[in-house]
């Protein structure tokens, strides 16, 4: 059988389409199919305060889909509830990696309900943005792993390293650690120790409580007898609340002229309402406040948008803590998929590592381990806090930002009895 | 004097014809246990995807939790609000085996079994003396004590939790998750072989006269202290077993998680839901009840899911106070009635 030139020409372009034909259709459904972000909430559970995060993303999701998308594809977040339960996690991960396919991985909230995701994501070799873990890449030191919270480098020991240098600056050499027998309060405590050991200051007391301990009168006389210059408090919500009303009932003596450090709960809406000048004096740790070295149009826009959603929803009506970081960790994947030009990992790993990249709350540059290169953690005094009324917390002034000195925006006001009197 | 045995038959007794069934019905139990068995295999070569052995893991977890609480609560009749002391504790001799010796998990489930069973002998010595509710208030105490046990223990991590890397699975399981999915759906199978045998046997005959009547037990010569303790030891090695493979499975072990009250309580819903009084109603509420919370957590994902598990749970006791089993035992007499 022969066959004409004409025929063996249209025969072969036939073949070749029908060849072609499905990789192109695949690739054009690549393009048009959306990139998929995969996260777990604590919609539920002792940890569901935090589910105000989940704002924070959308609004990210909105804001990277008006314009355009990544590489042309809309986002899409695939969330489920781990009902702030570490048996959950893994089932949840292998869910959003092996059945929905997502594209890139946000941890659980906090160092606990992420560490079971850690060993995960360098098995499958993943990238992934950490959620408030401290240190929660120095066990398995994933280089695809990067904190959207700005803990800074060796975060153990120094997250809070600038309470005890506020302490130095202001003659503080007896210190005093308080701490509740959970997770992040202890490792926070330890890591206290050893900032304080390093810059000179003697541990004079020291003492542990069982969670939700309700009356700390007895502790805060120990305390006061032990006359420290300084107390380290790392605590959770409840107990922060306890504590708080029991300094308005027993006091801490008249050495103090820094008290609070690592306490959990001040951040939250719900809290600040609730204490309302029962916290003034105290010097804590927050991420962002809207004092006027903080504050950009950005972040003002953020916010604004963030409450209109937050308070019909009955959601933390501030939004200062939680929120902005899961925008920042939707900024770092932009950019990290932008720069990459992909969605491969190891692609979108290696350019955050190479590159610092703007986000809502600053430029996050990244070391080796997912570290933000600079601690950017602040230490902020409550200062002129009058009644109850949340509102006030918007205003720049009270909550003073001490250090880092980049930020500063006021004077510490000591001794601590004098600063709760004013 | 009488005489000793002359009186007696000098031929062996013929088998009574329930015995020979009981003897059919054990052999096909067994048959049915390999069959799952294999068929558990045959799905790791067949099934490429790790979430179903993720989820799979979690749900067949439960069947053996609930089948260990069952021994004491079900059986003999001893509510015990203690399932996750016994839980974390097998739970935390895997970590503690696998942080100081490296030890497999294989080698972590019998250790875990005598740890438990030890603890349950030793709660069952202290707490038995006392009845119902008291008996239950005592047994939430055993959780209390664990945990502050672990909270001030740096070595297990304390309130930290301990973050370990498993050892790499055996090349023939296809996968880490694969090899634990396996491990567990062995261990629930073994604690429903054990839950079948104590219901066949004269332990089981004494578990029931306990639960009609402690007084008219012991009135008939029962030995009602001793069974309890057994009763304690057996139930308290299924469920400190079925802890042992957690640190393998998560690579984290924490003690919110694994003293939590929620485990606790899915121990005692699922015989609740599926059935108290014989094995199978363990098994059908964990699958039952596990099924839907996992579905639950990555369908509706919201509050609604643990709702769910609530609304599911009031229906099913309202509707069939004895479990599934029981709302089947009533149909069939109504049908012969």
């Amino acid at each position: 059988m022969t066959i004409s030139r004409r025929k063996f020409v249209q025969l072969a372009s036939t073949a070749g389409l029908a060849v072609a034909a499905p990789a192109v259709w695949t690739q054009g459904q690549a393009q048009s199919r959306p990139l998929r972000v995969g996260a777990s909430f604590s919609l539920t559970g002792p940890l569901s305060a935090t589910k105000a995060g989940l704002v924070g993303l959308q609004i990210w999701r909105d804001d990277v889909n008006a314009a355009g998308g990544l590489l042309g594809r809309q986002v899409e977040l695939v969330t489920y509830d781990d009902q702030s339960t570490v048996a959950q996690i893994p089932s949840i991960y292998s869910k959003l990696v092996d059945i929905d396919k997502v594209d890139v991985l946000i941890s659980p909230y906090g160092a606990v309900l992420s560490a079971p995701v850690m060993p995960f994501i360098k098995q499958r070799g993943r990238f992934m943005v950490g959620m408030f873990a401290l240190a929660g890449n120095d066990g398995v030191k994933s280089d695809r792993y990067f904190h959207s919270a700005p803990w800074g480098p060796d975060a153990k020991v120094n997250w809070a390293r600038g309470f005890f240098e506020i302490g130095k600056a202001n003659g503080c050499k007896r210190i005093a650690i308080l701490n509740a027998d959970v997770e992040f309060a202890k490792v926070s405590a330890a890591g206290g120790k050893a900032a304080a050991k390093e810059l000179g200051q003697e541990v004079v007391f020291e003492q542990s409580y069982p969670p939700n301990t309700s009356d700390f009168s007895a502790i805060l006389r120990n305390l006061r007898a032990a006359t420290p210059d300084a107390v380290f408090v790392c605590s959770y919500p409840p107990d922060s609340s306890a504590l708080v009303r029991g300094l308005s009932e027993v006091g801490v003596g008249d050495s103090v002229k820094l008290f609070g450090g690592g306490m959990v709960g001040p951040q939250y809406a719900a809290n600040l309402q609730a204490l309302g000048p029962a916290l003034n004096g105290i010097v804590n740790f927050n991420l962002f406040v809207p004092e006027p070295t903080m504050v950009t149009p950005q972040v003002t826009s953020f916010l604004e948008r963030y409450t209109a959603i937050a308070v019909p929803e009955k959601l933390d009506p501030l939004g200062f803590y939680i929120p902005p970081f899961y925008y920042v960790a939707g900024q770092l994947i932009a950019q990290a998929v932008k720069g990459a030009g992909s969605t491969d990992s190891a692609a979108m790993a290696a350019y955050l590592h190479a590159n610092p990249t703007p986000t809502l709350v600053g430029n996050a540059q990244f070391n080796e381990m997912g570290d933000w290169t600079e601690r950017r953690v602040l230490m902020t005094q409550f200062q002129g806090i009058k009644g109850n009324d949340i509102e006030q917390f918007r205003q720049p002034g009270r909550q003073v930002i001490l250090d880092p000195s980049a930020l500063k925006s006021g004077d510490l006001i000591q001794p601590f009895m004098k600063a709760r009197a004013a | 004097m009488t005489s000793k045995t002359s009186t007696l038959p000098a031929v062996r007794p013929a088998r009574p014809a329930g015995s020979r069934l009981t003897n059919v019905r054990s052999l096909a139990f067994i048959l049915g246990a390999l069959a799952i068995f294999a068929v558990g295999v045959f799905l790791t070569r067949a099934v490429e995807n790790p979430f179903f052995f993720f989820a799979s893991y979690i749900i067949i977890q439960y069947v053996a939790l609930a089948t260990g609480w069952n021994v004491l609560g079900g059986y003999a009749g001893y509510i015990n609000f203690g399932a996750a002391a016994f839980y974390g504790v097998g739970a935390y001799t895997g970590a503690l085996l696998l942080k100081a010796f490296d030890a497999p998990v294989l080698l972590c489930l019998p250790v875990a079994a005598a740890v438990g069973g030890v603890l349950g002998l030793l709660m069952g010595y202290m707490t038995l003396r006392v009845q119902g509710v008291y008996f239950a208030i005592a047994t939430i105490a055993l959780v209390v004590m664990a945990h502050t046990l672990v909270l001030n223990t740096d070595y297990l991590g304390g309130a930290s939790g301990l973050a370990l890397m498993p050892p790499e699975a055996p090349a023939w399981a296809g996968g880490q998750v694969q090899f634990l999915f396996l491990v567990m759906l062995g261990t629930a199978i073994f604690a429903v072989a054990v839950a079948r045998w104590i219901e066949v046997s004269w332990v089981g005959r004494g578990f029931r006269a306990l639960r009609a009547s402690e007084e008219a037990a012991e009135c008939a010569g029962v030995p009602t202290f001793r069974l309890k303790l057994a009763a304690c030891a057996i139930s308290g090695a299924i469920l400190s077993m079925t802890g042992a493979p957690l640190v393998f499975y998560a690579s984290f072990i924490e003690p919110e998680t694994v003293f939590g009250l929620a485990l606790a309580l899915n121990a005692i819903a699922m015989p609740l839901i599926g059935g108290k009084k014989s094995w199978p109603g363990p098994v059908i509420g964990a699958i039952l009840l596990g099924t839907v919370q996992q579905g639950a957590t990555i369908t509706i994902s919201s509050e609604l899911n643990i709702l769910l598990v609530g609304v599911v749970l009031i229906a099913v006791v309202a509707v069939a106070p004895d479990g599934i089993l029981g709302l089947l035992d009533r149909f069939k007499k109504g049908n012969r009635a």
